[in-house]
């Protein structure tokens, strides 16, 4: 049974605001919904969104957490929070009140986080919850729709999540459409006479947004696929601010809850529990990167070199890849003994490369920004759409290939969708391939 | 002022899609199953051995770097002293594991579900989409009404079909995930409580059985031409006939017959394991067969399949007589099969995905098959095929499911 009331969450809520308040942080409301434990892994199967259109992956990673946890692999899901206006996060019923406490002071944490950070600039997070039921409704009208059915659903839905990654690294950057870039080019080559550029080229520059591409050039795809692709990448760009600053929001929240949970004082029956939780949740995985142990031991570091007033200013306008390659220092590389390991094909087994120290710490530090949030998935582009139709498609290799096993399965996707010939380039072993 | 809702949904909104994904789990496990049937493990079992099938889970599939040097992970070294070149691992570790990008389950590398099932589930999938190909109604010799059976584990249950067991073999592994993983300390002397989720039921179903009493005849070859890899593909071929007929009557009686030059009814034991010795009289196995259907199996009250299994040689002499004597025998039974073996079939299956001429003449295509045509049993039997005289070839593992399948597998083979 629950140790807890709703009186005494309400109690402790308004405790960490104020102090939240005083610290400075700048957040949406917060909703919290407290849920049982079977509706905590549906909320984490479907992100937190409270509504989410159907697709078996949300099935599979329900029973996948399902499993975890019951294995013990995973622990309880302390927070789940969405970036919305007001913000929604769940607590679930089962947990103990100090649970509950860290929860609510981490949520404040990432709604701030949100809220302030620029990444987040273009989420609309008023009309968020909305634009994905709308979504869902749209989708469920499919699957109902006797002539489409289910199984047409799911296929263009399993291609379109397939390369849904394969959209530009950074917010803010808006799809312009063929006549709108064409107009462009037409002004530019008004001002500058000399500027002759090949208009007959589709695209006239590589285009990383391929979802938004496709759904624009394929000749064949029909009215409700282009617009199943377009939900696609809609929900895309909600997720991709989050994908960017995965270290430093999650570095943030923990931060911000080991400052909010130090000023309640709290009886020693729940803030030695909560000592407990926070260490587990912060500490390094071996041979792994933890982000919310990475991310809090830097602010950490920034607060205790910089100040606070710094830390915030950090957390408004840095992203990860910004935010590790600015503070990130040798210091710090060797205190939490990272190192860089790959697989050796020769000798077949792993074996560590670089170790943080003199000569070390500079290369661990630039393959760790390699394996960070987005930076983990290849980027490739639309290059062009050959007379015949052939959509070329183009790798940007930086020394790590593609695997081949999963490429040629997204290859066969994306040949769903455009519904001709694609190409696709890249590199392997360091000689040029084709798909 | 945050605001606090107590939110308690009627409806289970992951339902639908759990199922989907339950779908096409199940989907998979059938085709892992094809992988499975033909392994040495699981022939000559009973129906009670455990077989693990691993399953593979359902990929989503994006672009993601493979394992070529240049592609280096980071991690965290704990306390651990480290050093350039130290060996860490034997295989790449799996990748994105605690690197979220915002969306985790795309994450896995090679997932596999060990779906741990019983001989006879494992005939349910194999054969769920087979037909039976019993063509007329037997008056049946024993009567059978609906029988309770125990099949599987479920985690809902009443208490006296507690599964103790499976319930202590659950916790155990939850146990021991959470000390792998730090969340229990084993010398703490804490206790490790069971949990609710680890509570298993044993399932039971209502069974009832249409047909009841068969009699499988096997007949093989067991000449000097009959080598151990032969008789190998013809014992895992038997192996599934036998699991097919047993899932589908009550009561199945399995005769032995092998032959060289004679032939002799044998123990299950012998008719694998005897030696190869002698020449090749196929009539010599079947003249038997109907001996013993006349003095112990009557058709009327039996469901009589035959399966015969060979390298296709036999004392050309003998061919006519075959043909006469697998007539007769084609009336008596419901089915009978003739399976040729021999290793040179190898590597044509690619002609037969191309040609599908998976019934009548399998391997028509075969070219040194056309020039000697009419000096094989093979060739000759081809007028009496039909609905219950089928030909099948056997060149290796894999051609086995297939084989099967265009015994049993009615129009959807």
């Amino acid at each position: 049974m629950t140790d807890w009331t709703e009186a005494e969450l309400m109690h402790w809520d308004d405790k960490i605001c104020r102090v939240a308040e005083d610290l400075g942080l700048d957040w949406h409301p917060i909703d919290y919904e407290i849920i049982d434990y079977q509706e905590m892994l549906s909320a984490m199967a479907y992100v937190g969104l409270p509504t989410h259109y159907r697709h078996w992956s949300y099935g599979k990673e329900y029973e996948r957490t399902h499993t975890l946890y019951n294995m013990g692999q995973t622990g309880l899901p302390y927070e789940m929070i969405i970036n919305s206006n007001p913000s929604i996060a769940y607590l679930m019923r089962e947990n103990a009140l100090y649970i509950h406490i860290l929860t609510m002071a981490h949520c404040v944490g990432h709604s701030d986080f949100f809220k302030n950070n620029r990444m987040f600039g273009d989420t609309n997070p008023d009309n968020i919850i909305d634009s994905f039921k709308s979504a869902a409704k749209y989708v469920r009208s499919l699957i109902e729709d006797p002539s489409i059915g289910i199984e047409r659903v799911e296929n263009i839905l399993d291609a379109a999540h397939s390369i849904k990654y394969q959209v530009p690294r950074f917010p803010g950057i808006k799809y312009k459409s063929r006549d709108q870039l064409l107009s462009l080019e037409k002004l530019k080559m008004i001002e500058n006479p000399n500027y002759a550029p090949d208009l007959s080229k589709v695209p006239l520059a590589p285009e990383y947004n391929i979802l938004r591409f496709i759904a624009e050039h394929s000749r064949d795809l029909e009215e409700w696929e282009r617009n199943l692709i377009l939900i696609v990448e809609e929900s895309s760009k909600y997720f991709i601010p989050q994908a960017l600053t995965k270290v430093m929001n999650e570095g943030w929240a923990c931060t911000i809850h080991h400052k909010i949970i130090n000023e309640l004082n709290l009886p020693d029956s729940l803030h030695l529990p909560f000592i407990k939780l926070h260490n587990q949740v912060v500490r390094p995985h071996l041979g792994q990167l933890n982000p919310y142990h990475l991310g809090y031991k830097l602010f950490e570091k920034i607060i205790e070199k910089e100040g606070f007033e710094e830390a915030m200013i950090i957390r408004e306008v840095h992203n990860d890849i910004s935010f590790l390659r600015f503070y990130i220092d040798q210091e710090f590389l060797e205190e939490m003994n990272y190192f860089s390991y790959s697989f050796k094909k020769d000798k077949k087994m792993i074996t560590i490369d670089d170790i943080s120290d003199d000569q070390g710490w500079e290369d661990v530090r630039s393959e760790l920004i390699k394996n960070i949030g987005l930076n983990r998935i290849p980027t490739i582009f639309v290059e062009e759409i050959q007379k015949d139709n052939t959509l070329c498609l183009s790798h940007e290799h930086d020394g790590r290939d593609l695997d081949l096993a999963y490429a040629t399965k997204v290859f066969e996707h994306i040949k769903a969708l455009w519904k001709d010939k694609v190409k696709l380039m890249t590199i392997v072993e360091n000689e040029a391939w084709e798909f | 002022m945050s605001v606090f809702r107590k939110h308690k949904s009627i409806v289970d909104r992951s339902a639908s899609d759990r199922m989907r994904h339950k779908k096409k789990i199940e989907k998979a496990i059938k085709e892992s199953i094809k992988d499975v049937i033909a392994e040495e493990s699981i022939i000559g079992q009973n129906g009670k051995k455990k077989i693990r099938i691993p399953v593979r889970g359902i990929k989503e599939y994006r672009f993601i770097y493979g394992n070529n040097e240049d592609n280096k992970t980071v991690g965290s070294g704990g306390q651990h002293p480290l050093k350039r070149g130290q060996k860490i691992g034997d295989k790449r570790a799996e990748k994105g594991k605690g690197q979220g990008t915002g969306s985790p389950s795309d994450q896995e590398g090679d997932q596999y579900y060990d779906v741990e099932i019983s001989l006879e589930e494992l005939s349910e999938y194999l054969f769920a989409d087979m037909e039976l190909p019993d063509l007329e109604k037997k008056q049946f010799r024993f009567i059978t009404d609906e029988t309770i059976k125990r099949k599987g584990y479920r985690f809902q249950g009443i208490r006296p079909r507690l599964s103790k067991k499976e319930t202590l073999k659950r916790k155990i592994r939850r146990q021991k995930m959470a000390e792998k993983n730090g969340t229990h300390d084993p010398e703490s002397g804490e206790r490790f409580p069971f949990h609710k989720d680890d509570l298993k039921y044993h399932h039971i179903k209502p069974k009832s059985k249409e047909n009841s009493a068969a009699a499988i005849f096997f007949l093989m070859d067991v000449s000097g031409s009959m080598s151990q890899d032969r008789k190998y593909l013809a014992r895992s071929f038997f192996f599934l006939l036998y699991q097919f007929l047993n899932h589908r009557y009550e009561k199945v009686e399995v005769v032995f017959i092998s032959h060289s030059t004679h032939a002799a009814r044998v123990t299950e034991d012998d008719f694998f394991k005897v030696g190869t010795f002698g020449g090749t009289i196929v009539s010599s196995a079947l003249e038997l067969e109907l001996e013993t259907i006349d003095k112990e199996y009557h058709p009327n009250s039996w469901n009589i399949y035959t399966f015969y299994c060979g390298d296709g040689e036999n004392w050309s002499s003998d061919n006519e007589k075959c043909i006469d004597l697998f007539k007769e025998i084609k009336d008596l039974s419901q089915l009978t099969g003739y399976c040729e073996i021999n290793e040179q079939y190898k590597g044509l299956a690619d002609e037969i995905d191309a040609h599908n001429p998976f019934h009548g003449t399998p391997w028509g295509t075969f070219s040194a098959w056309k020039n000697e045509e009419m000096e094989n049993l093979w060739a000759k039997l081809t007028p009496i095929c039909d609905n219950t005289f089928k030909k099948v070839m056997v060149g290796e593992t894999s051609h086995i499911w297939r084989a099967f399948h265009s015994l049993f597998g009615g129009n959807k083979g």
